[in-house]
């Protein structure tokens, strides 16, 4: 089985673990469906974090729609909880929010920053080296600060959860750190050689991870 | 003959935005508090019998309690009177004025996520005594946005200036202090 088929199998675990922690624990007990939805969205996106970093390499298309998935149900939790508790969560999305609010408030932004790289990789015509090292060191800032902030905030996920955020990060991270230093150690492939500019301008650059 | 493809780097530019955004955000995390400016750990366990309140020096002064960000959340105003919001968990301080003398028959609403409820329905308005102590009983409080928090609050128009204070506990602890020290509206 392969590295990323065992990565796949232990996000998809994860996932399951997590929400089925955060469903059956008692501090959603009569919750208001939104904070569920908020949590469960929260959960799913950790999950499908950790499997991310590992599908840059063959499996692009598979990144690309993770990538998308990643997005919508991170604005599912951000919206859902604005809806829910707009005083709270406009407190913690402002500069006198907490550590752990402010981690997330950072992972947001720079995940619209990551998707806006994946969108408008060919328009910007940075060499390839350039735009995954920019797009890969931003996504593992993300996986970085994202699960850290699941990890501090109190609740759903206590207990047992910790462990399952901490692997599920840890697969997340490693996988991006990997990728990153064999993306930017090994030569590009014939035809995707980028003169020594110093890594300006390349054309025909295509849809690789 | 095959020229040998190139290596390629990223941009020294690009390298150092990331490692500028890096250590930005390394001091955006560090400066940050870790639940929230002005948020104070109130907890702690109870003591079989409440301390009586301290009698005032002459001449001492006493610093005003200002709001803290996120005093005000969840705050609803005309909060019933003594409504009984459970067990294990003791809210009570003393309102003085910033001499540092007791303020009787003072209003305090104090709200907070148990799990009777959210912030936006459990919450009381109690009255201090005479020695300027308010007391209210409540269920534990539970993680609210990811960390358990008591909001107390004068929010009454009684001469006294309007405070709302935002403060964490544990889940575990039976104990909430908050003092306030008032200054008159007027």
């Amino acid at each position: 089985m392969s590295v990323v088929r065992v990565v796949g199998v232990v996000a998809v675990l994860g996932a399951a673990v997590l929400v089925g922690l955060a469903l059956a624990g008692r501090h959603l007990a009569g919750a208001p469906v939104l904070l569920v939805v908020s949590t469960v969205a929260a959960c799913l996106a950790v999950a499908a974090l950790a499997v991310q970093p590992w599908l840059t390499r063959r499996r692009v298309g598979v990144h690309v729609r993770v990538g998308g998935i990643i997005t919508v149900l991170v604005v599912l939790h951000v919206v859902a909880l604005l809806v829910e508790d707009p005083d709270d969560a406009l407190y913690s999305m402002s500069p006198d929010g907490p550590t752990r609010a402010r981690m997330a408030l950072i992972a947001t932004l720079l995940l619209g920053v990551v998707t806006l790289l994946g969108v408008l990789r060919r328009r910007l015509r940075w060499s390839p080296a350039t735009w995954r090292f920019v797009h890969g060191s931003l996504a593992a800032l993300v996986v970085v600060l994202g699960v850290g902030h699941a990890l501090l905030i109190q609740g759903a996920l206590d207990g047992w959860g910790t462990p399952v955020l901490l692997t599920l990060g840890g697969l997340g991270a490693v996988g991006a750190v990997v990728r990153l230093v064999r993306v930017l150690r090994a030569p590009p492939p014939p035809g995707d050689a980028t003169p020594p500019d110093g890594g300006r301008v390349r054309s025909g650059d295509g849809l690789r991870g | 003959m095959p020229v040998p493809a190139p290596r390629t780097r990223p941009h020294p530019v690009a390298v150092t935005a990331v490692l500028l955004l890096v250590a930005i955000i390394a001091a955006a995390l560090w400066r940050s508090e870790e639940s929230g400016t002005g948020a104070r750990d109130v907890g702690g366990e109870a003591v079989p019998v409440t301390a009586a309140a301290p009698v005032p020096v002459t001449g001492a002064t006493c610093a005003p309690t200002i709001t803290n960000p996120g005093g005000r959340n969840n705050y609803r105003a005309n909060a019933p009177l003594d409504v009984p919001l459970g067990r294990g968990l003791v809210i009570t301080g003393v309102v003085r004025d910033t001499a540092c003398r007791p303020l009787p028959g003072v209003a305090v609403q104090v709200w907070l996520q148990t799990a009777l409820g959210s912030e936006r329905e459990n919450r009381t308005t109690v009255l201090t005594g005479p020695d300027g102590r308010y007391r209210v009983s409540s269920d534990p409080a539970v993680a609210q946005f990811g960390e358990p928090n008591v909001h107390v609050a004068h929010d009454v128009d009684d001469g006294w200036r309007a405070v709302f204070l935002r403060n964490v506990v544990d889940s575990e602890d039976t104990l909430a202090t908050v003092d306030l020290t008032l200054v008159p509206s007027s």
